[in-house]
């Protein structure tokens, strides 16, 4: 493009950019002033409630609406509605179940390589890989965490993974994620390290939850599809998961292994974790 | 009370004082993320944010200098932080659930003004990340390339050679996908 064109080009897009049609300015001021100056003691007209932070209000409101819609359904089923009410907690992961589950039922017994084609349920999250922040090498997230980053050494193929994450949830959590060999646009596995203080990670109505350990820990299994829940009081939001996870709790950091494979591997997996290798 | 004045006194402490800033500036922080974002709901929560974060920051802010560059400048590293973070995720799941569509459909196309800003929006919405952001800062928020040089806290060299290049990538997608805005082009050059 000639210096001429450019010119033209330029006049042409600020012409042109003048017509855009934004939605109207939102009273950001009013917002941001209620937030700089709380008044507990001071209700709120009527009709002020709307106007709440929108950081806060509508992504609450949101999954209010959704944890009440699945509360509600769960309610209509007598054996449920005594149930509801309890969860399991490990480390910073809360787990609400909706029934109870008799142990090792629908539990795979087929035991399976984890280099293995992944079964039917494999979830395609390349696309959302790709716009995750906080991507880097195994050894920068080392450096920016405070906790050891453990890799497993089952299966002995493994290798390290294949992408590295490392994302502000409250503390830094660390995602390593191995994609399949066989099946490059899907995952095969992930593992994440969330420290204490992070996000409460809170799992609705799994369709199996079964107690477990890790290295003598408790740990607890799950299987999907559910909708978990991610939230740390001002951001919340929903993943549908549809593979299975494995959670324990060591120290101050909590463990999720997400696979499709079944539990018996899950837990060789957790438990062959060891300090990255130099 | 002029800018600079209003700022020191914020930078104090005076709230009162940081609200005719706010009322001043809301919009290009809101237009901008919208642009950056396309979702009204996901720019106002980056506007809130930005007066917030720059609330907070005051204090090291240089009264001197015109507040509107700095302010643009956290309202684009929030928007682009919100654009890959997890967070996104749930807006796109609420649209969902909310049953709507997406960005296009929210905008009123009442004349072939609006329709051919808003294909020039779809065209710069290929392009990266950083080409949109000095396009929109240079054309849509019609700042200065100082000003854009300030916001994303490059010489204005460096802005003048990514504008060229983004320019030149632009003008590529309005060629092949946008072939109304490329003869309108095409006629303005001759």
């Amino acid at each position: 493009m000639t210096e001429l064109q450019q010119e033209l080009f330029e006049k042409q897009l600020l012409s042109i950019s003048k017509g855009f049609d934004y939605p109207r300015t939102p009273d950001i001021a009013g917002s941001v002033m209620r937030r700089l100056r709380p008044s507990p003691l001071t209700p709120l007209p009527l009709g002020e409630g709307k106007r709440r932070p929108r950081f806060i209000s509508r992504r609450l409101a949101w999954s209010l609406t959704i944890i009440l819609i699945l509360f509600s359904s769960l309610m209509l089923i007598p054996p449920a509605r005594a149930a509801i009410i309890e969860f399991i907690q490990i480390g910073v992961v809360r787990i609400f179940r909706a029934e109870p589950t008799p142990p090792n039922q629908e539990i795979p017994s087929v035991m399976s390589p984890v280099t293995a084609t992944p079964g039917p349920t494999s979830q395609p999250l390349i696309p959302i890989l790709e716009s995750l922040a906080g991507e880097m090498t195994l050894e920068e997230a080392q450096k920016a965490v405070d906790y050891p980053i453990l890799l497993p050494s089952y299966p002995p193929d493994l290798g390290r993974p294949d992408r590295v994450f490392v994302q502000d949830v409250g503390g830094n959590m660390v995602v390593l994620v191995w994609i399949d060999p066989q099946q490059p646009e899907r995952v095969l596995m992930s593992l994440h390290f969330i420290p204490n203080g992070s996000w409460a990670i809170d799992k609705m109505k799994p369709k199996l939850i079964q107690e477990t350990t890790v290295n003598g820990q408790r740990a607890i299994w799950t299987v999907g599809p559910y909708p978990i829940r991610f939230s740390n009081g001002d951001i919340d939001f929903i993943r549908l998961i549809d593979g299975h996870v494995l959670i324990w709790a060591d120290g101050n950091v909590t463990y999720r292994l997400e696979t499709n494979l079944p539990l018996e591997e899950a837990l060789k997996i957790a438990e062959s974790l060891q300090p990255i290798q130099r | 009370m002029d800018e600079s004045t209003l700022i020191r006194h914020a930078a104090n402490g005076d709230a009162a004082a940081w609200e005719p800033l706010v009322l001043a500036h809301q919009e290009a922080v809101f237009r901008l993320s919208y642009l950056l974002l396309g979702d009204p709901d996901d720019a106002e929560d980056i506007a809130q944010e930005t007066f917030l974060r720059a609330w907070k920051h005051l204090k090291r802010f240089d009264a001197t200098r015109p507040l509107r560059p700095w302010l643009l400048s956290i309202a684009s590293n929030l928007a682009s932080n919100r654009r890959r973070s997890a967070g996104r995720y749930l807006s796109a799941l609420m649209r969902a659930f909310r049953n709507e569509p997406g960005f296009s459909s929210n905008i009123e196309e009442t004349s072939v003004r609006h329709l051919e800003a808003n294909d020039l929006w779809k065209a710069v919405r290929n392009l990266s990340v950083s080409d949109q952001q000095i396009i929109y800062l240079r054309y849509f928020l019609d700042l200065s390339v100082t000003e854009a040089a300030e916001v994303l806290q490059v010489a204005e060299g460096t802005i003048k050679s990514r504008l060229s290049r983004a320019l030149e990538r632009l003008r590529g997608i309005i060629q092949q996908d946008f072939p109304v805005l490329a003869e309108k082009r095409e006629g303005s050059d001759s």
